[in-house]
């Protein structure tokens, strides 16, 4: 997902994923991030900055089914 | 949009010169088994075609890194117990919702009015538990080391801003040990694995080193685009035709070596191995499972609400755990696409987008023969 904005005070940046759908991400494990950085994405949680595409699936992915 | 590294790592032409190595790689009369861990990777394999770009006498098998999948019934019982509870607003992942119990699914529970609400992170429970303080919310974890860190910071969140009300059944699993257990495993030889890519973004690369160095077996470290997982098999077969053996990670723009630290320290925080755990056909396997550590244990959902912990034999008809373990390929199960499709599932492989199941099905795979281009 890509960065749109930083919260720093809450630990959250607002992402938006391949088709434009946004929501908040934690980003405490990849702190610091800024607009437009690619973060790779589970359960809400960016567990590292790069590399993440458009639909990449791995264990742990369970958000499949509600997407 | 298009975004940065899709296009690279989707290139019909990159693929077939790969494709083009990975035959050239090959020793002619060898059969060679790979077992790609993460469900992911099946995905994307039978998503885009791969296998039948691999030479006939490269076989892929799949293994058990689909975290729904390897939910036990017993699991799910538990959790619809929870549900049941008066006052409970219990959660989980979209997937978890038609995984079968022994009497129904969490979707089943949720029709008969247990208040079940499907979230898209354990952060979003926590929002319904603080919108909801008279009431308890219960977050149903699960997936390996990947999803679990999530988990993790939505406890200490929880835990920093006092949200008491806030609980989670873990049913967190870690990769190592089963792999370690389908390696012990006499039903299965295997000649090399592609690893995951988003656990060992987590964990790293090094927790792999046991697989060459107690058993005699290469791991590539993959990502999930179609050049990425060609790539590992070639790297593989490399190893093999070179006598090598050895981790190697192929996923280098998003796998540290060492993992990602900070989420490891998290997790040591706030999670602490169970002696043993049950998997889907996969029995108990020890210090595989992840529950609240004692620090946490104001939050974790098993120590006030008593569940019935029994153990649930699959369904006969259902042969999931042989899936799981690479014995089987979807195909050879009695009940795939017939009695188990995505719509009707029996076994947890044919709801998760991740099983191998639902993958075969999905892409259309109903039969042993393939295509090779």
């Amino acid at each position: 997902m890509r960065v749109r904005d930083v919260d720093d005070e809450r630990g959250l940046a607002l992402c938006e994923d391949a088709e434009g759908h946004r929501s908040s991400v934690e980003i405490a494990l990849v702190a610091p991030v800024a607009a437009g950085d690619e973060l790779l994405v589970h359960a809400g949680t960016a567990i590292a900055v790069g590399g993440a595409s458009a639909d990449e699936v791995g264990c742990g992915d369970e958000r499949s089914e509600a997407e | 949009m298009s975004l940065k590294y899709v296009d690279e790592f989707r290139d019909a032409g990159l693929g077939r010169a790969l494709a083009g190595e990975v035959l050239a790689a090959v020793e002619p009369g060898r059969h060679y088994k790979l077992m790609e861990v993460c469900g992911g990777h099946t995905h994307s394999i039978y998503k885009y075609g791969i296998d039948d770009l691999l030479p006939a006498n490269v076989e892929l098998v799949h293994g058990p890194g689909c975290p729904v999948c390897v939910i036990p019934m017993g699991r799910v019982d538990d959790g619809i117990a929870i549900a049941h509870q008066p006052g409970v607003i219990f959660t989980c992942f979209g997937d978890m919702m038609r995984i079968p119990g022994s009497h129904g699914s969490l979707q089943d529970a949720k029709a008969q009015g247990a208040d079940i609400r499907m979230v898209y992170s354990p952060l979003d429970a926590l929002r319904i538990a603080k919108a909801n303080p008279d009431r308890d919310v219960v977050f149903f974890a699960i997936g390996f080391e990947t999803t679990a860190p999530s988990t993790a910071l939505t406890l200490k969140r929880a835990k920093a801003e006092g949200v008491a009300n806030f609980l989670v059944m873990s049913n967190h699993v870690t990769i190592v040990p089963p792999l370690r257990a389908l390696l012990d495993s006499p039903d299965l030889r295997l000649d090399g694995f592609i690893g995951p890519g988003h656990v060992a973004t987590v964990v790293g690369a090094r927790p792999f080193e046991f697989i060459p160095a107690d058993y005699g077996k290469p791991i590539v470290v993959a990502g999930f685009e179609p050049l990425d997982v060609l790539q590992a098999v070639h790297m593989i077969l490399a190893q093999l035709s070179e006598g090598r053996c050895e981790v190697e990670n192929q996923y280098t723009r998003v796998v540290p070596y060492e993992g990602n630290l900070r989420a490891l320290e998290v997790l040591a925080e706030v999670f602490a191995l169970r002696p043993h755990f049950e998997w889907r056909g996969m029995g108990f396997i020890s210090q595989s499972g992840l529950r609240l550590s004692d620090a946490y244990a104001d939050f974790d959902a098993e120590l006030k609400y008593a569940v019935p912990g029994v153990r649930v034999a699959d369904p006969k008809a259902c042969q999931c755990g042989e899936v799981l373990k690479g014995v089987i390929k979807p195909w050879e199960c009695k009940v795939f696409g017939t009695a188990c499709t995505p719509e009707r599932p029996i076994g947890t492989c044919m709801v998760s987008s991740e099983g191998a199941c639902a993958a075969y099905y999905n892409f259309g795979r109903f039969a042993r023969e393939r295509e090779v281009v």
